[in-house]
């Protein structure tokens, strides 16, 4: 396997441009004869099924939802980035570049966080103009809000629903090419495994989710858009039906995966409360900007909250870091309140949360302010908890988040698979070992509405694609595989269910591969993880048939392709013997327990080869360096 | 924390040509800080571990914003509460021994696909007659060039939240789909961006709805009522005045 | 864009004609109110005003077709509505609430159909027996003119007459309920705050329009006709 990042030589500013204008382009009577799949219906995917749809290529386009409008982009809350520095405050491309290579802790691509810091500004324009309702200053100009890991207010937002605004903009865009005939949407239909022909990406296999039938679809690319694997952790805050299975299956047909550790855990989500929890519930990171997080001073506090006097509290985020205070980044954020938890202080009946108190802000600018900016994360709140934010501070708790790893691609964000790109939070490209609040939806759309529709032309203007059949035997082959895993797992018909061999497999990550990870913990999670899934092919009830809905046969599928890919989290963050971003090995600390980098040996992305399954998971590592012309690599500080 | 005994009455359909009926099951040890979802979901674990086909319903993103739920419980899209999605009901609003009745949304245009699963892609395809602005990708001017009112913009997102679940149409006696159609129509025409496609997009739209099989609107507001985010009939006033402009 | 004859058919279209016509209506009703407390009059008010409306001529047939389209779009739409709410749901709840809160569903709302067609049936029965029945002549101003007040007062000492009246006049009542803040919701009434000032005054309004009906049958069937204290005849 070789991997290389390609990216173009000149000027870090210049790059994106120079490769523009280097690209190949295809004639408007040739796109039309061309045909991409893309699979996956969120920010990445629909802006991309839209602009390629406009470009004038054949789209088809896979959703597993019943409509592509439910993207799980559509729970984003708090925001997206852009370098337009409306508020005059110093902002740049540069400073938006450094501060995501700099809150990515130097484990992402120079020449690609540039380019996405470049794209930014356009996002909003399309945006605005598609009629996304952002919010606004009296004089009708745009406003923005500031955001966890930067000095300067670059957050464009909707309220508390940004990423439902953004995708509706994308997703209204993409049913204007539907009507336009030139985008064919298929809805209920799960990717099951991708096709090569002739060691190309010629098509995929998806399930009819409604009737159970299992089809064929062939293109001459494949865009995938499928989002994270946050949901291997069981609780987290992915929406029930978000997977990795599309993902994974392209990585078992020999798409490198990369970084597989990283993944983010937000710092302030809604505390578990009991063992039939289905999910975790964020609450915006916006909320840090005037909430201030503590927790009593005294391990035995028995006080009610708000009767906790001041030399009680412990304002631990203002005191440890007190020029970023409660904005720092969510990876610094999210430790600091297990650490504070480990040590006792923790609120609440489970001990497993802090603070989060509006108190000092209501007092400063009113109720009605607080209200305006927040007020449906606090009805939400107080809905889930039934305690009323506006009278007592919110428990919180970190609760895992997003996934910076993914698949491995290239600057034109084309996996080692010719043909198989990879766009949003599926690669693993622009956010290293921690992504910065705000900056999924600019990836996302980044990829989609501004990268992809180039980089994809390119390729196919590029290479030769002789027409291929779905009655090709490599279809035939990859339909009987996908049966075959579905018959493999109705026939087991053993005595635990599903989701309990998935909670399960969540405590052991949660546990051994979240907030902070050992040598050891690490070994011993990738023994159980391999017990547990042998016992899960053994003993796995999954009811009924494959012919017909069966949301548990869905789930059963995607649990077993998790089993796989919590393997290897486990075997990635055990060979990272550092502690970066979101990734903190216990092992490498600072004296004062802060992630200690190791650039000399681990600059690099780290990406696997799958080699097969067999009792335990087969993989190769291969490593791609990274090297940083124009930024110098420092530890980060947020004091 | 107090645990409940709850009888649910749910309704079982295979798919839409076989005709459905109600089954009755006992669950035990429901807590107050289950959500209605989740209190769906240890039903389904039971029925899984007895051998039985357990009951599918829509659901993504529990926490009210991808519109998946949408079922009628006790006679009352998403349930009981105001401006809540069934996903943010939590069973604390019942009691002991309370009863249940589930069904999925009824109508014409929402054809059943298994138990409370119903196919609801005739809201794509209202959407997909007209509810966007037409702007290529790289086309867009400069973000700021057109100052919006901040109150324009707040009417507008007002209307723009509407999570496409549905509840409006499962609760209206007619199955209109009228809040749904106009909250989109108030959203886009709301704004400057919005107005070059206005009439027609006016018009594409109210065909379409009716096209699909939608019933009309009678001015009950019972979709107002049931719309997990509040969304207001001012949105079909909003529909029919800018249909008139687009007429006349 | 659709023709004007397209327009008024599609779902919105129709919803603006039903409010149109129903606003139409709820003119004509007050009018024809106006007419009837003549009745409480001097003793030839009521039928100077019958002369007067007849010495119109072809204005009064003007009026009468006119009038008639109305009822009839209005009628025709409500209906059509009725049999399309059946398509488009097959199958009913077997268990349905209103939530309440802004919802406006209610006896009024949900008996449109029902109050409306019952009107249908009454207007029929109502011309027949008021329009086309037999009348003795009086003089007026020295001319002949139908003695419509005596046709009135004989009616109405018919207990099955009055009462029928009283109870299609709740039924009125009812339907406008719903119907008078419904017609301005369908012409494009968008204010939240006007919005639920005026359904206040459209249930007034129709309490008022069905009390003022209601009042003269069972005036005239309990005050015992031309014996009754506020009725003048000759």
């Amino acid at each position: 396997m070789k991997l290389d990042p390609k990216i173009p030589s000149g000027p870090l500013a210049e790059k994106w441009t120079k490769h523009r204008n280097d690209i190949h382009l295809l004639s408007p009577n040739n796109k039309r004869k061309h045909k991409v799949i893309v699979v996956g219906t969120g920010l990445a995917g629909a802006s991309a099924a839209a602009s390629l749809s406009e470009l004038g290529y054949s789209v088809e386009v896979f959703s597993i939802l019943d409509s592509p409008r439910r993207a799980h982009s559509i729970a984003a809350q708090g925001g997206i980035n852009a370098a337009k520095n409306y508020q005059n405050d110093g902002d740049s491309v540069w400073r938006l570049f450094y501060d995501t290579i700099k809150g990515g802790d130097y484990r992402s691509r120079e020449a690609n966080v540039y380019r996405l810091a470049e794209v930014s500004n356009y996002i909003i324009d399309q945006a605005v103009a598609q009629g996304v309702p952002f919010g606004r200053e009296y004089g009708g100009l745009l406003d923005n809000r500031s955001f966890g890991g930067a000095q300067v207010s670059r957050t464009f937002y909707s309220r508390g629903q940004t990423g439902q605004q953004l995708l509706l903009g994308a997703y209204q865009a993409m049913m204007k090419e539907v009507h336009s005939g030139r985008v064919k949407m298929y809805n209920r239909h799960e990717m099951l495994d991708l096709v090569l022909v002739d060691g190309k990406a010629r098509g995929i296999i998806t399930r009819d989710l409604v009737k159970g039938t299992v089809h064929r679809f062939e293109a001459d690319a494949v865009i995938l858009c499928t989002g994270g694997y946050g949901n291997v952790f069981y609780l987290s805050t992915n929406a029930k039906n978000s997977n990795a299975t599309a993902a994974w299956r392209c990585h078992k047909r020999g798409a490198a995966f990369a970084n597989p550790c990283f993944v983010q855990i937000h710092p302030t989500c809604i505390p578990v409360s009991g063992d039939y929890q289905s999910k975790l519930t964020l609450m915006s990171e916006s909320l840090r900007n005037d909430g201030r997080v503590w927790v009593p001073r005294n391990k035995d506090e028995k006080r009610h909250p708000n009767d906790i006097p001041e030399e009680d509290r412990y304002y631990y985020l203002e005191e440890k870091y007190p020029s970023f205070g409660n904005l720092v980044p969510r990876d610094v954020a999210s430790r600091s309140a297990k650490m504070v938890c480990d040590e006792g202080l923790g609120v609440g009946d489970t001990g497993l949360a802090v603070y989060l108190d509006f108190r000092d802000a209501i007092k400063r600018d009113s109720k009605e302010v607080i209200e305006a900016k927040y007020g449906n994360l606090f009805d939400m709140y107080q809905n889930i908890t039934d305690d009323n934010p506006y009278e007592m501070p919110m428990r919180i708790f970190p609760a895992v988040h997003y996934t910076m790893g993914g698949l491995w691609v290239d600057y034109n964000l084309m996996s080692n698979i010719p043909g198989l790109f990879v766009a949003g939070e599926a690669n693993f490209s622009d956010h290293g070992a921690n992504r910065l609040g705000a900056s999924a939806l600019m990836q996302g759309l980044s990829d989609g509405y501004f990268i992809v529709p180039y980089t994809v032309g390119n390729y196919i203007a590029d290479v030769d694609l002789p027409k291929v059949s779905t009655e090709h035997e490599a279809f035939a082959e990859a339909e009987d595989s996908s049966k075959k895993i579905m018959d493999k797992l109705l026939a087991v018909k053993g005595n635990k269910t599903v989701i309990e061999f998935h909670r399960e497999l969540g405590k052991i990550m949660w546990d051994k591969v979240g907030i902070s990870r050992s040598k050891e913990g690490l070994e011993s999670a990738i023994k159980e993880i391999r017990a547990l899934r042998d016992e899960f092919w053994e003993n796995v009830n999954v009811p009924g048939d494959a012919n017909y809905y069966n949301k548990y046969l869905e789930f059963a599928y995607r649990v077993a392709d998790y089993f796989e890919l919590a393997e290897l989290m486990a075997i990635d963050a055990l060979d990272r013997g550092e502690s970066c971003g979101c990734h903190l090995r216990d092992e490498y600390q600072t004296e004062e327990g802060e992630a200690l980098r190791n650039d000399k040996e681990y600059a690099f992305v780290s990406a696997y080869e799958f080699l097969g399954v067999n009792g335990k998971l087969e993989t190769k590592l291969h490593k791609e360096q990274l090297e940083f012309e124009f930024v110098e690599l420092k530890q980060r500080s947020y004091k | 924390m107090s645990l409940m005994t709850i009888n649910l009455k749910v309704w079982r359909q295979k798919n839409a040509e076989t005709p459905g009926k109600f089954e009755d099951y006992k669950l035990d040890g429901v807590s107050e800080h289950m959500s209605f979802l989740e209190m769906l979901d240890v039903l389904n674990e039971n029925l899984i571990k007895e051998g039985k086909d357990p009951v599918e319903f829509d659901y993504d993103c529990r926490e009210g914003i991808c519109g998946s739920c949408n079922m009628v419980i006790n006679g009352r899209a998403h349930g009981p509460k105001h401006k809540t999605a069934a996903c943010q009901l939590h069973m604390r609003t019942y009691n002991d021994g309370d009863t249940i009745v589930i069904e999925p949304p009824r109508a014409a245009a929402f054809p059943i696909i298994k138990d409370l699963v119903v196919d609801r892609s005739a809201f794509d395809r209202i959407i997909e007659a007209g509810g966007y602005i037409s702007v290529k990708t790289g086309a867009a001017p400069e973000a700021n060039l057109i100052p919006v009112p901040q109150d324009t913009s707040n009417e507008a997102f007002d209307y723009a939240t509407c999570i496409g679940c549905g509840g409006c149409v499962a609760a209206c006696p007619n199955s209109s789909a009228a809040l749904f159609t106009g909250a989109k129509i108030a959203h886009l025409n709301s704004l400057p961006q919005g107005q070059p496609e206005r009439d027609k997009r006016t018009v594409a739209m109210v065909d379409q709805m009716a096209k699909e099989g939608f019933g009309d609107c009678s001015n009950y507001a019972e979709c107002e009522a049931v719309c997990p985010v509040g969304i207001s009939i001012s949105s079909i006033a909003a529909m029919r005045r800018d249909y008139i402009k687009a007429i006349f | 864009m659709p023709s004007l004859i397209e327009a008024f058919q599609s779902q919105v279209g129709r919803k603006i004609l039903t409010g149109l016509t129903g606003f139409l209506l709820v003119f004509f009703i007050i009018f024809h109110l106006a007419g009837n407390l003549a009745i409480f009059g001097e003793p030839d008010a009521m039928n100077s005003y019958s002369q007067f409306l007849h010495d119109l001529g072809p204005l009064l047939w003007v009026a009468r077709i006119g009038l008639l389209l109305i009822f009839v779009i209005h009628a025709y739409i409500g209906i059509s509505i009725w049999i399309n709410k059946r398509k488009a749901r097959p199958q009913q709840y077997k268990v349905y609430s209103s939530k309440g809160g802004p919802s406006r569903q209610g006896l009024s709302s949900r008996s449109m159909a029902f109050t409306g067609v019952v009107l249908l049936i009454f207007v029929v029965a109502h011309i027949n027996t008021f329009a086309l029945g037999d009348m003795d002549t009086v003089l007026i101003d020295g001319r002949e003119t139908h003695d419509i007040k005596s046709l009135v007062i004989d009616t109405f000492q018919n207990p099955i007459y009055a009462f029928g009246y009283t109870i299609v006049m709740i039924l009125l009542g009812a339907h406008l309920g719903h119907g008078i803040w419904s017609a301005f919701t369908s012409l494009t009434l968008r204010s939240k705050k006007a919005s639920a000032t005026i359904y206040t005054i459209g249930v007034v309004v129709a309490v008022l329009l069905a009390v003022g009906f209601l009042f003269i049958p069972l005036y005239i069937y309990f005050g015992g006709g031309c014996d009754a204290a506020l009725i003048h005849c000759n």
